[in-house]
């Protein structure tokens, strides 16, 4: 990963284009060919540096309802668990995290409703307390912006998972 | 009239969730797939954008290939009243992701949240101490990241 790289992982990290030519916007704004941009660009993306171009909405705009939501299951069940939790289409990120709740998952759901049917369900299907069930929606929004600057060359290729504090 | 606009909104949703096509002229592909002109849907998602309805459209990064290879949800006890001050001043740290507050239950007493993330675990409690002093809350938990176990985009429509 070069300097060009680095540019170029800023600039499609910010508005990507709303326009019929959006590479070529952005090359434009790079002072780069075209071409050249959309070679770096694929590459980026079979590397899987770039997962994809993705839009962010705000889900309560349009009449969903969202959680951060979390279970304390024993070491030994943390598998399952996440099987479990990750079959639910609503269900978007899940993580494994050092705590005694162990797993945290965030939901996207048409409904409120929704949102307390499927944390019970996971509840039940793991047959667990109601004390190790976390359902934490938001209240107010500080900042939202999963944007990252490359850093100086290290490259992990995935969360090295070593970091105990 | 109004219930057309929706189902075109609903259909929009529908295909934008998966991303963007790979294709140097996405939004054709997109427009395609909801049955409408790409001047059409350009015209829609300049005007949710407006509205605040669609935050951004970019690149979702794998942050682990980009040398953050430590990341963690630090949750805050904080007075209420210090809500608002304290959220601010946590979410100007560059290494701060998202920053919320949350409501508390009586098992869980922590009600602000930030994801911090750093190129090595001792960067990242380097920062979460700087985070704390600056903010002066002592109350708060370091719930590091294990294990990426699920991540998609957002799903609205699931039918």
């Amino acid at each position: 990963m070069d300097e060009l790289d680095k540019k170029i992982l800023n600039a499609l990290q910010y508005d990507f284009p709303l326009s019929e030519r959006p590479y070529q916007v952005l090359a434009e704004k790079l002072d780069i060919a075209v071409e050249e941009l959309w070679n770096r660009v694929s590459r980026l993306m079979d590397e899987g540096v770039v997962r994809r171009i993705g839009a962010s909405f705000d889900s309560g705009m349009f009449g969903f309802s969202s959680t951060l939501a979390a279970v304390s299951v024993p070491p030994e069940k943390v598998e399952t668990a996440a099987a479990i939790i990750g079959e639910y289409p609503e269900v978007t990120h899940s993580y494994q995290r050092s705590d005694e709740f162990n797993i945290w998952f965030t939901i996207i759901a048409k409904s409120e409703g929704r949102i307390e049917q499927i944390i019970e369900q996971i509840r039940s299907a793991l047959s667990l307390d109601k004390s190790q069930v976390l359902n934490l929606p938001v209240k107010r929004l500080f900042k939202l912006d999963a944007r990252f600057r490359p850093q100086g060359g290290f490259m992990a290729d995935e969360h090295r998972g070593d970091c105990r504090c | 009239m109004k219930e057309q606009q929706s189902g075109i909104e609903k259909r929009i949703l529908a295909v934008i969730q998966e991303g963007l096509p790979g294709s140097r002229t996405p939004y054709d592909g997109m427009a395609r797939r909801v049955g409408i002109s790409t001047r059409k849907l350009l015209e829609i998602l300049k005007q949710w954008k407006q509205q605040g309805k669609l935050r951004r459209i970019g690149a979702i990064v794998n942050h682990f290939k980009l040398g953050f290879s430590a990341g963690a949800m630090v949750v805050w006890k904080v007075e209420p009243q210090h809500v608002e001050e304290v959220g601010q001043m946590l979410a100007g740290f560059e290494q701060v992701s998202h920053a919320y507050e949350r409501d508390t239950t009586d098992n869980w007493p922590y009600n602000l949240y930030t994801m911090v993330h750093a190129g090595s675990c001792e960067e990242l409690l380097s920062t979460v101490k700087r985070m704390s002093k600056a903010c002066g809350i002592s109350q708060y938990k370091v719930l590091t990241t294990e294990k990426e176990l699920k991540k998609v985009g957002p799903r609205y429509i699931t039918q």
